[in-house]
């Protein structure tokens, strides 16, 4: 279902496939309003997975140009030569976006942290306490939904935190 | 000294909120008015119950003056003060009077440099002192609404948008290295088409901290690269391209094998297969999946096959049974047929069971045979080959027999020639051998030392690294506790250095140190002089005694002695009178000199100015008085 790439001239075809890649890769992928006079809903939905497909498949079998350019003279002839220029420009960029995705082959996954050291003057019982408080925020991704979780530790608990974090890393090392 | 003193003392009554003027610089300019102030507000900080009710001020009217300086005066002696004090001191003040109450009114103020000196130092001790003084500054602003709110309270009080921090991964043609890097289309891509970093982002609020993360990730990498390479892949002795792709490999034979690992057991265990090992397999078919996995995965155990037998083979049997079992329907006997066949299919499940226990036990032992039979067979054929070479040289042997003298001559010969022709061989050898040998030696002392050189090097390297790491934390350690420092320096009090007190100090008691030996020097000098002039008396005593006795002694014989004698005791006389006038003169010029130091300090205490000033301020009272009588009379 390639064929209807042949609609659009090549520049454009040229940017869309750029687009696309950037959605690959964790960054704004391209939305169908701008091509609604091209193709039908069917058709974008199809096109879209079918490139991106095709993408990751020749990353991440490493496949040589050659048979990447027959598999997509045998789709689309007349912007073989430029998707196949898009692939070989982003070969990297795609092929660090599938490392991350595999990384992240768990039931959950740390998406993103954030942190921020407050300092608790006084509370209500004492008046001056002068604690420092580590609020930390991680957003998790499980089964593919963002939940976000945040912590406040003081300093002992954040130390015992960084401790088997560290105890966690000496593994990854031996690993190594 | 006394301008030291005055500085001191006018500069803690500045501290303590007098208004001195800049031009005062000693306590002999000061006035009634400024002296009452000073007092005033150091009493005040003394003891503010006493001090709260005094006037900073001198009112105008002459007897409310003489009152206002009567209560300081009680004030002043309520505090502690021991010395003369009355209202005089203020209205008509003399300039040590002055000096001393003050001195003692300053020695009397509470110690706040010395308790804000003494308040804990250090970096936290800094850190909450700024926040205190932020949070105070935000205290006194008062709030106001956000829509009408001025940069001054920007700061403090917008309702701010607070971004959380959110990162989207980004595309920067800096960070790439490789053999990619000069494709001609990565090239083209990156001049045409791919946006700058600040439009990458779908909404602006992501973009730092997607650059902060981007930048802490490169860092932190190329960190652990860098730590890695100094600690393993200097020792390893490869260059960097090699010392990865030999790790790359021995990562993937690591996983390799615990997959490999993983998967075994199950396989192993075929009949008992947990789930989680089943999905396993399912994971590992699909990344292998053209290889035959079925055969390895299905390859079961002797016993899985029996019991795989046995039980389909039940399964027939009972499949045979139950048609017969539907067919007769007579309900008496059914209960009593079943159990007898329940008991025949029992039995004949044991004996099948018995059977398949004695047959597993025949194929053990057949297995068993078989592998002696094997070894045995082995055996045999290497029993065979050896036997088959003897019957060879035996065969040659025969062939031999018919001429022996002759093959026996042949074969001496043989035998020498080659006997000689190793012994040649081996001299030669020798000969090559030696400077091979030499070589080999030469060669490998090179290859030590060199292990040595570059072992050695690698560890100057390592220790290189070391030091330049402890160099860096130190310079970073030192840089902050001068910036500490420095704080803590601009908050000190700028005035009144207390180390330039401490030297004057010391300069003053060495100074009286020194006059101290001199006094002591002249006093002994006085003393000395004493001594001589109390020796020198009695020598002149016993001189004359004895002059007079002689000359006597001789006065009653001759004229002219008797006269000598009486020039003798007049002239005695006189001396006398001599002496003493000098001592009275001595002490006449002492007492001048008391009096005049008595006029001194008398013209020290402005005596003159003061009464004029006490008979002017006289007139004002009865001025005032009067003019109170002419208000009563009218009244």
């Amino acid at each position: 279902n390639m064929e209807v790439l042949d609609r659009l001239p090549e520049p454009d075809c040229v940017k869309l496939c750029h687009r696309l890649v950037d959605g690959l890769c964790g960054r704004e992928p391209p939305c169908r309003g701008e091509y609604g006079a091209t193709w039908s809903l069917q058709e974008w939905a199809g096109l879209r997975d079918s490139l991106t497909a095709l993408f990751c498949r020749a990353v991440g079998s490493n496949s040589a140009d050659e048979e990447v350019l027959a598999e997509l003279q045998k789709l689309c002839s007349r912007h073989a030569h430029a998707v196949l220029n898009v692939l070989r420009s982003r070969r990297r960029e795609v092929r660090l976006a599938l490392l991350s995705r595999t990384d992240c082959m768990s039931s959950a996954a740390l998406q993103d942290f954030d942190w921020s050291l407050k300092l608790a003057l006084s509370s209500d019982k004492i008046s001056s306490l002068n604690t420092p408080l580590l609020s930390l925020s991680l957003d998790v991704r499980e089964n593919g939904a963002l939940r976000p979780v945040a912590v406040e530790m003081s300093k002992e608990e954040l130390s015992a935190l960084i401790s088997s974090l560290e105890a966690a890393n000496k593994v990854m090392l031996q690993m190594k | 000294m006394m301008e030291e003193v005055d500085r001191i003392l006018i500069h803690a009554l500045r501290q303590v909120g007098t208004e001195v003027d800049e031009d005062v610089d000693s306590i002999r300019q000061f006035t009634s008015e400024l002296l009452v102030e000073g007092v005033v507000r150091c009493i005040r900080v003394i003891d503010p119950g006493l001090g709260g009710g005094l006037a900073p001020s001198l009112p105008p009217g002459m007897s409310a003056r003489f009152r206002v300086g009567m209560s300081l005066a009680q004030a002043c002696q309520d505090v502690g003060y021991k010395g003369e004090i009355g209202y005089q001191t203020f209205l008509y003040s003399s300039e040590p009077e002055i000096r001393s109450l003050l001195m003692f009114l300053v020695e009397k103020l509470p110690r706040e440099s010395a308790e804000a000196s003494a308040q804990p130092s250090g970096k936290s001790a800094v850190l909450q002192r700024a926040i205190a003084a932020a949070i105070r500054a935000q205290l006194d602003l008062a709030w106001v609404p956000p829509n009408c709110s001025l940069p001054l309270h920007c700061e403090t009080q917008s309702g701010g948008v607070l971004n959380s921090f959110y990162t989207q991964p980004l595309s920067s043609p800096h960070c790439t290295k490789g053999s990619e890097e000069n494709l001609k289309e990565v090239k083209e891509y990156r001049r045409d088409v791919l946006p700058p970093v600040t439009a990458q982002f779908s909404s602006s609020a992501s973009m730092v901290a997607s650059l902060l993360e981007q930048h802490a990730a490169e860092l932190s990498a190329a960190q652990e690269w860098d730590g890695e390479w100094k600690s393993q892949g200097l020792l390893s002795r490869l260059t960097p391209q090699e010392y990865r792709s030999r790790k790359l490999a021995r990562l993937q034979k690591r996983i390799q094998e615990q997959l490999r690992s993983a998967a075994q057991p199950s396989s192993e265990s075929a009949f008992g297969v947990s789930r989680p090992a089943s999905d396993l397999m399912d994971v590992l078919q699909s990344f292998r999946a053209s290889a035959p996995t079925e055969h390895v995965l299905k390859k079961g155990t002797h016993f899985t096959h029996t019991q795989k037998f046995t039980f389909t083979q039940e399964a027939a049997a009972a499949a045979a049974v139950t048609p017969i079992l539907s067919a007769q329907e007579s309900s008496g006997d059914v209960q009593l047929r079943q159990q007898e066949e329940l008991s025949a299919l029992q039995a004949q499940f044991q004996q099948l069971c018995s059977d398949v226990d004695h047959l597993a036990a025949d194929m053990r032992r057949t297995a068993v045979t078989h592998a002696q039979v094997l070894d045995e067979l082995k055996q045999r054929e290497l029993g065979n080959t050896e036997k088959e070479e003897k019957l060879q040289v035996k065969k040659k042997t025969i062939d031999l027999l018919p001429e022996a003298d002759n093959n026996v001559i042949q074969l001496q010969s043989l035998v020498e020639a080659s006997a000689k022709r190793v012994v040649n061989l081996a001299s030669q050898w020798e000969k090559r051998r030696a400077p091979l040998i030499d070589e080999h030696r030469r060669l490998k002392e090179i290859c030590s030392r060199q292990d040595l050189d570059s072992s050695r090097k690698l560890s100057e390297i390592k220790s290189l690294h070391e030091k330049i790491h402890v160099s860096t934390e130190e310079a970073k350690k030192k840089e902050e506790t001068y910036k500490q420092l420095l704080t803590e320096l601009e908050s000190l009090p700028q005035d009144a250095s207390r180390s330039a007190y401490t030297q004057r100090i010391l300069e003053i008691v060495s100074n009286i140190k020194k006059q101290k030996e001199e006094i002591t020097k002249i006093l002994s000098d006085t003393r000395e002089l004493q001594k001589e002039i109390n020796s020198l008396t009695g020598k002149l005593d016993r001189t004359f005694a004895v002059t007079d006795e002689l000359v006597f002694k001789d006065a009653k014989k001759d004229e002219s002695v008797r006269k000598s004698y009486k020039y003798l005791a007049a002239l005695h006389e006189n001396c006398n009178q001599l002496i003493q006038t000098i001592e009275d003169t001595g002490t006449i010029l002492r007492e001048i000199r008391d009096l005049e130091e008595q006029i001194e300090t008398e013209n020290g205490n402005k005596t003159v100015a003061n009464l004029e000033r006490i008979l002017d301020d006289f007139k004002a009272i009865r001025q005032e008085n009067a003019a109170l009588a002419a208000k009563v009379k009218e009244g």
